[in-house]
């Protein structure tokens, strides 16, 4: 199968070379991200890239210090991994109750090469439209770079939803106009309210990364045919939506057959899968 | 007697694929010492298998073929379809892959042979396969040999 495209929402949670090196992230994967799978070597990683059609993944830390005391993969462990394969693309994450954290963001990207922010309000306990926070937003803007925030459900124990809600996102998109945000996993269960942001606001994206019950086959198509329809995603959204799995909670072979099963066009799923995604990762200043 | 147990990994690269394993069998008869006795393969996953079979592609594809017609990937509609389809919260994600189980209850998730004169007993065109299910995966392979030394 032909390999371009980028999963932009994937943990490296089970690489075993990295659990070796550094034993405390089998702790991570298990207590802090709660994810229950084997640690497998780099290539089935890579090996799952290749199956599902994709050239490149991007790999997202949390830094849960104040609400979690660890974090799940520090951005020097991203970077780490990141010069293993080419494949790789390192996002940073920064404690957002760290005063310090717009520095340690510049520092990510300047020093370390990380190439956009991940930040999981629900985890690290923080509502997304604090104005503390701004100037961190107002860095990665300086910086060109991307955040993404997970949004809409969590799994883990301990994380509250409501962190989560859309409506916590719209002060940054309205405020951060040139600021690319993108709300992971449709903000499921509140894909509508997600959908309604993306529409006022050209610079807020959303990733497919969504799986709540059922399989991605049937779970995408109730999100993006029923709830929504495919529709609206193909005319209005399509240069705002970005493919992402959720590995490894989802198989990056599963969600990507699942997508391509929605029924998009062809230059539609080139957006989605490629265009997208590498316009997010090219505003770097 | 003899009892030794060896663990190897399989690194399949393909969703479903069958991995002929033969060669790792007999080099772990030949390793154990075991003169005359009995080998044993099972696969550590059930989301894979093994199973022994001419060593042939075109069965090969059969196999996988009919094994995924039986217990498709994709949950069939209606009463069949699969209600480990859940969040499984041991895993901390939703099991989606019955079909990978049920094509591993099928096909059968172990082995054995006769050992004879320090040298595994089968047939001219049988062969050993790991089956990889939900691939890829670096999977584990136990192989116990049990039996008397020369």
């Amino acid at each position: 199968m032909l390999q371009r495209g980028i999963d932009f929402h994937t943990h490296p949670l089970l690489v075993r070379e990295m659990v070796a090196r550094h034993p405390e992230l089998e702790r991570a994967a298990r207590e802090t991200f709660y994810i229950g799978n084997n640690f497998q070597p780099l290539e089935s990683f890579l090996l799952e890239l290749d199956i599902a059609g994709l050239e490149k993944a991007v790999l997202l830390p949390i830094d849960a210090t104040s609400s979690r005391n660890t974090t799940v993969y520090t951005n020097e462990q991203i970077a780490e991994l990141c010069a293993m394969s080419p494949r790789l693309v390192g996002f940073a994450s920064v404690d957002p109750h760290d005063p310090e954290a717009p520095e340690k963001l510049r520092e990510a990207v300047t020093k370390l090469g990380l190439r956009g922010l991940k930040l999981a309000p629900a985890m690290q306990q923080f509502y997304a439209d604090d104005r503390t926070l701004y100037p961190l937003y107002e860095a990665a803007r300086e910086l060109g770079i991307p955040i993404l925030f997970h949004s809409g459900m969590s799994w883990e124990p301990g994380s509250r939803l409501q962190y989560g809600q859309p409506m916590q996102f719209e002060n940054v998109a309205a405020d951060f106009p040139d600021l690319p945000i993108v709300l992971a996993h449709l903000a499921w269960p509140w894909i509508t309210d997600a959908v309604a942001l993306a529409l006022k606001y050209p610079n807020l994206h959303l990733d497919t990364s969504a799986l709540y019950f059922d399989n991605p086959r049937d779970f995408l198509r109730y999100a993006m045919t029923q709830t929504v329809p495919l529709t609206v995603f193909e005319r209005s959204l399509r240069k705002q939506i970005v493919f992402g799995s959720n590995y490894p909670r989802v198989e990056i072979k599963n969600m990507a057959a699942a997508v391509r099963g929605l029924g998009f066009s062809e230059p539609c799923l080139d957006l989605i899968f490629r265009e997208n995604a590498q316009r997010l990762l090219g505003g770097r200043r | 007697m003899i009892i030794k147990l060896e663990r190897i990994e399989v690194q399949s690269r393909q969703g479903m694929e069958m991995i002929d394993i033969t060669p790792q069998v007999e080099q772990a008869v030949a390793a154990s010492g075991v003169h005359n006795g009995l080998v044993l393969a099972m696969t550590a996953h059930t989301s894979s298998g093994l199973l022994v079979t001419e060593g042939i592609e075109c069965l090969e594809r059969d196999v996988l073929a009919h094994l995924e017609r039986l217990a498709p990937k994709e949950p069939p509609a209606g009463t069949f379809g699969y209600w480990h389809n859940r969040y499984l919260d041991y895993d901390g994600r939703l099991g989606f892959n019955a079909g990978d189980h049920l094509k591993s209850i099928l096909g059968g998730v172990n082995c054995f042979f006769p050992i004879e004169n320090g040298k595994v007993v089968r047939g001219s065109r049988q062969k050993v396969y790991f089956v990889e299910y939900d691939g890829p995966l670096a999977r584990t392979v136990f192989i116990q040999v049990l039996g008397e030394a020369a």
